[in-house]
């Protein structure tokens, strides 16, 4: 028999003993817990699998209603989506969006968690509750005036305008994610590169950033997943068809419905299978990242 | 350290200054006005005055407090129930977690497709699984009495979240808790009702938060499924402000603008409030 030395708990998880996990003794129970999660499971994914394995079906037997699965299988819907429905453009566009506003988040927010979090100075708790307040604001409600001041700042419909929007949107998480990491971080090794004479960006570049490692990974899926779904803003501020990303190319697919099915939902697949890709590839941090931030 | 200090500072003052604070300016500034881009006139209350003697405003008003209602009754409790029976670590446990979040990294414009797929009168696979029970075909999303109910059936079951949030929380409730119960000897059942629960208060209230906040600017799956048809009984504010928009009556849409802000706001206190999130109470 082991004994267990009991602490005090200091208010920290990594210090307290996991529960026991025991889920209900006897048969009966277990069985009603699986039946619990096969019934949510169903609910929640059948029309999404459903769809999926449409794309791979021919337009005939979408339209007859016959058939849960492709019979005969067919790749034609996704040869269209290139050919006929252009999905590479929009993918592209989708990729420049996704990965500058998740940089340009990253580095105006790491900039400005690390002395916000390492330093005291006067208006700084200010800034940071002002900050945070973005977060709690439903920004649908500031469609108007993001509007006016995008054309007047001449980024309207412009790619690029489209891309520092993003990095300003996904800013408020990113910051606070970053700067309550670095709250956690202790700051010895940053004295001691002062005592060595660092300047405050070498110890930066150097320490903090290479520190923050986890953090940074954690909150770039999170920002690149947000921005790749992001579809509201994509359709305020852009107008022509060469700026738009995959999500309003999506919202365009239900008027293929009529005459190329097929290449819509396979289009729909592919979109869809970057989220997914990224999040079963990096499940710790995307789940990690979004409970960060929804506590915080 | 001043001068890096301040320079570190400047892209996220200019970023925040330039996309939020000037925009939240110039809505509380001209939600009082009439304006069209090119004129501008002070008109005191009239915008407010006008959205009040509007029924398909009252009707949007109705619609958004559904989607939020669905939110917490339904998506909310369910995924609390799924985190908890979850975090026993039933066997599979990680796998139910991983398949049951997917739904919450598929866009909106991409769930929209899907619905409209699925509830298609034709072809759709809600009717060929319900006519054979010898239940009428139906055009969900297109006729009054289901359109909305459609709407919510499309977000509800997206549980992801709620999962993820509230088994982090039953992680951090301490072990002894629960060895003191069996030592009373409690069973599974009481175990969960009566200790985990009451302790998950924190939990469910930033869970409703996170929902409020998305649904009281839901635009995304009613824009693209039915336009916010029929008759309005699907439409959302946010959808009623971007119409005032393309309408070019920038004015009103800015009231209606912000009263999102201030129906959220008033929400987000209310429901801060009552769940005390935040505080903690071990």
């Amino acid at each position: 028999m082991t004994t267990t030395t009991r602490r005090p708990a200091t208010g920290t998880t990594s210090t307290m003993r996991a529960r026991p996990s025991r889920p209900g003794r006897g048969v009966w129970p277990r069985i009603a817990v699986y039946a619990f999660l096969a019934a949510v499971t169903a609910v929640s994914l059948t029309p999404t699998v459903w769809v999926m394995s449409s794309a791979f079906k021919t337009a005939f037997q979408i339209n007859s209603g016959s058939g849960l699965w492709p019979s005969p299988w067919t790749l034609q819907g996704f040869a269209d989506a290139f050919t006929e429905i252009h999905l590479h453009a929009y993918f592209g566009n989708s990729v420049l969006y996704a990965v500058g506003g998740t940089t340009g988040a990253l580095v105006a927010a790491f900039l400005a968690a690390y002395p916000l979090a390492r330093y005291s100075f006067r208006g700084r708790n200010a800034l940071v509750a002002t900050f945070s307040l973005a977060l709690a604001i439903p920004l649908v409600g500031l469609a108007t005036p993001l509007f006016f001041v995008v054309r007047s700042l001449e980024l309207f419909d412009s790619r690029l305008g489209l891309v520092i929007f993003y990095a300003a949107l996904e800013f408020p998480f990113t910051f606070i994610v970053l700067r309550s990491f670095l709250l956690s971080l202790p700051g010895e090794i940053e004295e001691a590169a002062v005592m060595d004479g660092a300047g405050y960006f070498t110890i930066v570049r150097r320490i903090v950033v290479p520190l923050s490692r986890p953090a940074i990974a954690t909150v770039c899926v999170v920002a690149f997943v947000k921005i790749w779904n992001e579809f509201y803003f994509a359709n305020l501020l852009t107008v022509s068809a060469d700026n738009h990303n995959v999500q309003l190319a999506l919202a365009g697919f239900k008027s293929q419905f009529g005459f190329n099915i097929t290449g819509a939902l396979a289009g729909a697949v592919l979109v869809m299978l970057v989220p997914i890709g990224l999040f079963l590839i990096l499940q710790r941090q995307v789940i990690a990242g979004l409970t960060a931030g929804a506590v915080k | 350290m001043r001068g890096p200090i301040l320079l570190s500072l400047l892209p996220a003052v200019v970023l925040f200054s330039v996309f939020f604070a000037v925009p939240l300016v110039v809505l509380f500034g001209t939600a009082f006005t009439d304006w069209s881009g090119a004129q501008l006139a002070f008109v005191g209350l009239d915008n407010f005055a006008r959205l009040a003697g509007d029924p398909v405003f009252v009707k949007v008003v109705g619609n958004t407090l559904f989607y939020l209602a669905a939110s917490t009754l339904v998506q909310v409790p369910l995924g609390v129930a799924v985190g908890i029976v979850l975090a026993t670590k039933v066997p599979g446990w990680r796998a139910f977690r991983t398949v049951l979040f997917i739904p919450f990294v598929i866009s909106g414009a991409a769930y929209a497709l899907i619905f409209s797929m699925f509830y298609n009168p034709r072809f759709g696979l809600l009717n060929n699984l319900l006519v054979p029970l010898g239940l009428p075909q139906r055009d969900w999303l297109y006729e009054t009495g289901t359109a909305r109910w459609a709407i919510a059936g499309t977000f509800v079951f997206i549980l992801g979240f709620v999962i993820v949030v509230t088994m982090a929380e039953i992680a951090s409730i301490p072990a002894e808790l629960y060895e003191a119960a069996e030592v009373d000897g409690a069973t599974g059942w009481q175990r969960e009702t009566r200790i985990t629960l009451p302790l998950l208060r924190n939990a469910i209230g930033t869970c409703v938060l996170v929902r409020l906040l998305a649904d009281i600017g839901m635009f995304d799956l009613v824009f693209i499924l039915t336009a916010g048809g029929p008759d309005d009984t699907t439409a959302t504010l946010a959808l009623y402000a971007y119409r005032a928009y393309l309408n070019g009556e920038w004015g009103h849409a800015n009231a209606v603008g912000l009263v999102i802000l201030l129906l959220g706001g008033a929400l987000i206190v209310a429901v801060r409030r009552a769940f005390r999130v935040g505080e903690r109470d071990r």
